[in-house]
């Protein structure tokens, strides 16, 4: 497809601050142009003995909307960044304990949900959690002229026809995690997950970069 | 892609060509055996630490402790009874037997309060069981173990501090001492207990070791040696 000229393929600025909480054993503030999120890590702690797994920690993941309760779109965010976490994570150190992940949106202006999972990842890192791989999520949306728009704002996300949030390990680069909303067709699909597996090469740079940053004056 | 000690390295990051010595590794945290020989998988990030003949681990940072056997940790009672049960910051509370105490019979046992602190030794730590404390050494000897005086004051350190202030090289605690007059009970699970003679005392030991945390080893060594001077 001959979109390459006029594809956005720039992401938005990403931000982040390690340790900014003192009880949580991993915290991060992390923003993504203006997309914000607070997320902070407890583990591995007691469990309640109805969530009490024997032969692995359970992971809890707490999605807080900035509002109000969490309503249904919120706990779809939940459960995917649940999927994430507990693949990543080896959780079967920690038998009969569990791992509390709790994410707070701060500002919602698009894509929260790969701001989130890379908000997840840093702050695993940063608590000293074992984990198998990392993972890094990048957007992309695609607009009724068949161009790509890499981390779409939300601006651009309500006149698009589809988006695509993938997230990819950082082993074997492989999808982990894949939410598409809208109608597009396969060829676009594949041409999106290009796109956002050359992106999230950018956010395990990134993650190294702020986690030396911050090791450094620390060990 | 070979990784040298002394380098970052990262969760999924797979360590090759190790050191074995009559065919083991040891491996430290952050370190677990990978499919292939010879071979570790790495699931913390940090520094790739190495110790000859056969040691490697990881220095990260961590925050949460994990029971490991053989830990000196300061703990605080949580419920009393012939089994006490203590909290050393550990995912689940470890028992002290009221008899693990040097010179405790059945009649005969330690006046211990809830909210009490004691210095313990892990005697066990294992994964699928509650981690049990002991305050005696095998010649059922106390040491330096038992109950901390209550006049004293309890902190939490990250883990990694811990290990830098107990590092035999580091100056911090010598520094400290010239000035003030104070006694240290340092958990490994990084729970610090302090007593001074004076409240404003330790205080000051407190704020010291807090602002140490946020500064890097050299920084601390400059500024122990600017003070000894």
């Amino acid at each position: 497809m001959e979109v390459e000229n006029n594809t956005n393929l720039l992401m938005r600025d990403v931000n982040c601050k390690l340790g900014i909480f003192t009880r949580p054993d991993g915290s991060v503030f992390i923003s993504q142009g203006e997309t914000a999120v607070v997320v902070g890590i407890y583990g591995p702690i007691e469990v309640k003995l109805h969530k009490m797994l024997i032969n692995k920690a359970s992971v809890e993941t707490h999605y807080c909307p900035k509002s109000g309760t969490p309503g249904i779109s919120d706990k779809l965010c939940e459960s995917i960044l649940h999927n994430v976490c507990e693949a990543a994570l080896v959780s079967t150190l920690y038998p009969r304990s569990s791992i509390l992940i709790i994410i707070q949106e701060m500002q919602n202006r698009g894509g929260i949900l790969s701001c989130a999972v890379n908000g997840c990842c840093l702050a695993l890192l940063n608590a000293g959690t074992d984990m198998k791989f990392l993972f890094a999520s990048s957007s992309c949306g695609l607009d009724d002229e068949g161009n790509f728009h890499l981390d779409p704002d939300n601006l651009f996300l309500e006149k698009a026809t589809a988006s695509f949030i993938f997230v990819f390990d950082s082993v074997g680069k492989g999808l982990i995690a894949s939410h598409t909303s809208g109608s597009f067709n396969l060829a676009q699909y594949q041409n999106a997950l290009e796109l956002c597996k050359k992106a999230s090469e950018g956010i395990f740079d990134f993650y190294k970069c702020m986690i030396k940053k911050d090791l450094q004056d620390k060990i | 892609m070979s990784i040298k000690i002394g380098e970052f390295v990262f969760p999924g990051d797979v360590l090759r060509d190790l050191t074995v010595v009559n065919g083991v590794i040891l491996k430290g945290p952050g370190l677990h055996s990978h499919e292939e020989p010879n071979c570790l998988l790495v699931t913390r990030a940090g520094i790739l630490c190495f110790k000859s003949p056969n040691t490697y681990w990881i220095d990260g940072q961590q925050k949460r402790y994990y029971p490991k056997r053989g830990d000196l940790v300061v703990g605080i009672i949580k419920k009393t009874g012939n089994i006490c049960k203590v909290d050393i910051g550990s995912s689940e509370l470890s028992s002290l037997s009221m008899l693990s105490f040097e010179g405790a019979t059945k009649k005969q046992k330690p006046d211990l309060q809830v909210g009490d602190i004691v210095y313990a030794k892990l005697l066990s730590a294992h994964r699928e069981m509650e981690s049990e404390l002991v305050c005696i050494d095998s010649y059922y000897k106390a040491g330096k173990l038992g109950p901390l005086s209550n006049d004293g004051f309890i902190m939490n350190i990250s883990l990694n501090f811990v290990n830098r202030i107990l590092d035999i090289n580091c100056p911090l605690l010598k520094t400290l001492g010239q000035k003030y007059v104070f006694e240290i009970a340092i958990g490994m699970n990084g729970k610090v207990w302090i007593n001074a003679k004076k409240t404003k005392d330790i205080l000051n030991l407190m704020n010291a070791l807090l602002a140490a945390e946020q500064e890097s080893n050299s920084n601390i060594i400059k500024a122990c040696k600017q003070y000894a001077s």
